[in-house]
């Protein structure tokens, strides 16, 4: 009798289970299967699938605005080497936004200065996960 | 119920041990890591884990078997020990800054220098000893600096890696851990740790490429690789590595990369040291 309750339990909660995804996971699957600018809903709300330095590129292409993004590329990048977690495209990322602004291409700029950031960002969750979670794969 | 909680526990108790200043275990991580390999490769014996992926792969052993034949590194061996005999201008030598004349203690490095708080590698030392003799020292990669080191490995073939962790130094251990950190932490746009490739990714195809394993990474160093057609050092491999998994790495002999010398040497306590070696 009680071992069938159990298994009734277990399936009942199994659907709850399956349903349980953060939102994280939820924006990667939508961005994944659909790219930038989707909308999807999670937990009742709904969202997009555009990354913070996509909407970040999204202004006037003027120098200014490419020269603005470009100081926020930098500091990040800044950030994350001094974590140790640099990675190895991103200077040379930067420096083609440069030379995009010096031959007046700003949207150019904007959009490698926006990739740049977003290689930083990343850079820096990587090293906060590892903080977490280096142990996992430690044969014991 | 009960007996489930207590096992539950005891695993969480094992898997969680070795990961802070605490707990951390390097026998047991040496050990472990043994045992992880003697299940993954049942037919390699861990003395063979010396020859890098040749120890765990037929038919690439049979190629370096021939190449080894003609090694590639004899003319660079020949030419540190030249170099290693050349006295300096002002009449010393290389031999006057090691013990027992820098003959056959390849396998002491790296150590924990107490008085100076950090961990010293052989090609550090080979630099040191140029610069406390009014020499330049040498760029650290490849070239001179590599056939030295060669040389050095040449005459301590055969013997025993025992890399200490001193006790009584708490920062010996932090400097270990430091290490063992590195290698397991995932880094770059490719996302992955040393660990990815040279633990669980062992002997499996990454193109046309068969990872080595983590046992024995250190004994053969430096190596001449076919890939470099020439001879270079275990600092310039790690940036190599680091830059396949598109990170940006430090720079050769940062006090990091020596940590992670220091952790992986130690894993490879009780293999013999066999320097220089050959590589695809």
């Amino acid at each position: 009798m009680k071992k069938s309750l159990i298994i009734a339990a277990a399936l009942a909660l199994a659907p709850t289970f399956a349903a349980a995804e953060s939102f994280q996971e939820a924006f990667e699957m939508n961005r994944a299967m659909y790219g930038t600018d989707h909308t999807f809903a999670w937990n009742g709300k709904q969202y997009t699938t555009t990354h913070e330095e996509e909407v970040e590129a999204r202004v006037k292409p003027t120098k200014a605005n490419a020269e603005a993004l470009i100081a926020k590329a930098e500091a990040k990048n800044k950030e994350v080497a001094e974590l140790g977690f640099e990675w190895k495209l991103t200077r040379g990322i930067i420096k083609d936004a440069k030379a995009a602004v010096a031959e007046g291409e700003y949207q150019k700029a904007l959009d490698l200065a926006a990739q740049a950031k977003y290689h930083a960002r990343i850079g820096i969750a990587q090293y906060h996960y590892a903080q977490k979670n280096w142990h996992l794969s430690v044969p014991q | 119920m009960g007996l489930t909680l207590a096992a539950a526990s005891q695993v969480t108790s094992a898997a969680d041990s070795g990961f802070n200043l605490e707990t951390v275990d390097p026998e047991a991580d040496r050990i472990a890591l043994q045992k992880y390999f003697k299940a993954r490769f049942p037919e390699s014996e861990i003395s063979d884990y010396v020859n890098g992926i040749y120890a765990v792969d037929a038919a690439s052993r049979e190629q370096w078997e021939e190449l080894e034949e003609f090694p590639p590194y004899e003319f660079d061996v020949e030419k540190g020990e030249e170099l290693f005999n050349t006295p300096f201008a002002n009449g010393k030598g290389y031999a006057d800054c090691f013990e027992n004349g820098g003959i056959g203690i390849r396998q002491n490095y790296p150590y924990w220098n107490k008085e100076e708080g950090t961990v010293k590698t052989l090609e550090q030392e080979i630099n040191e000893c140029r610069e406390a003799n009014g020499e330049k020292p040498l760029k650290w990669g490849k070239g001179e600096i590599a056939q030295v080191s060669a040389y050095m490995a040449w005459t301590s073939r055969d013997k025993e890696f025992d890399i200490q962790i001193p006790t009584d130094d708490k920062r010996a251990m932090a400097a270990y851990l430091d290490g063992k950190k590195f290698f397991y932490a995932k880094r770059g746009q490719l996302n992955l740790s040393c660990a990815n490739c040279h633990v669980q990714g062992t002997n499996i195809a990454i193109r046309a490429d068969l990872p080595s394993p983590q046992l024995g990474h250190v004994t053969h160093f430096p190596v001449f690789r076919s890939k470099w057609g020439e001879l270079g050092t275990l600092h310039r491999r790690y940036s190599g590595c680091h830059k396949d998994s598109r990170s940006n790495p430090l720079k050769p002999q940062a006090e990091r990369l020596r940590n992670l010398e220091y952790f992986q040497t130690y894993m490879s306590n009780g293999l013999i040291a066999n320097g220089p070696g050959a590589r695809k």
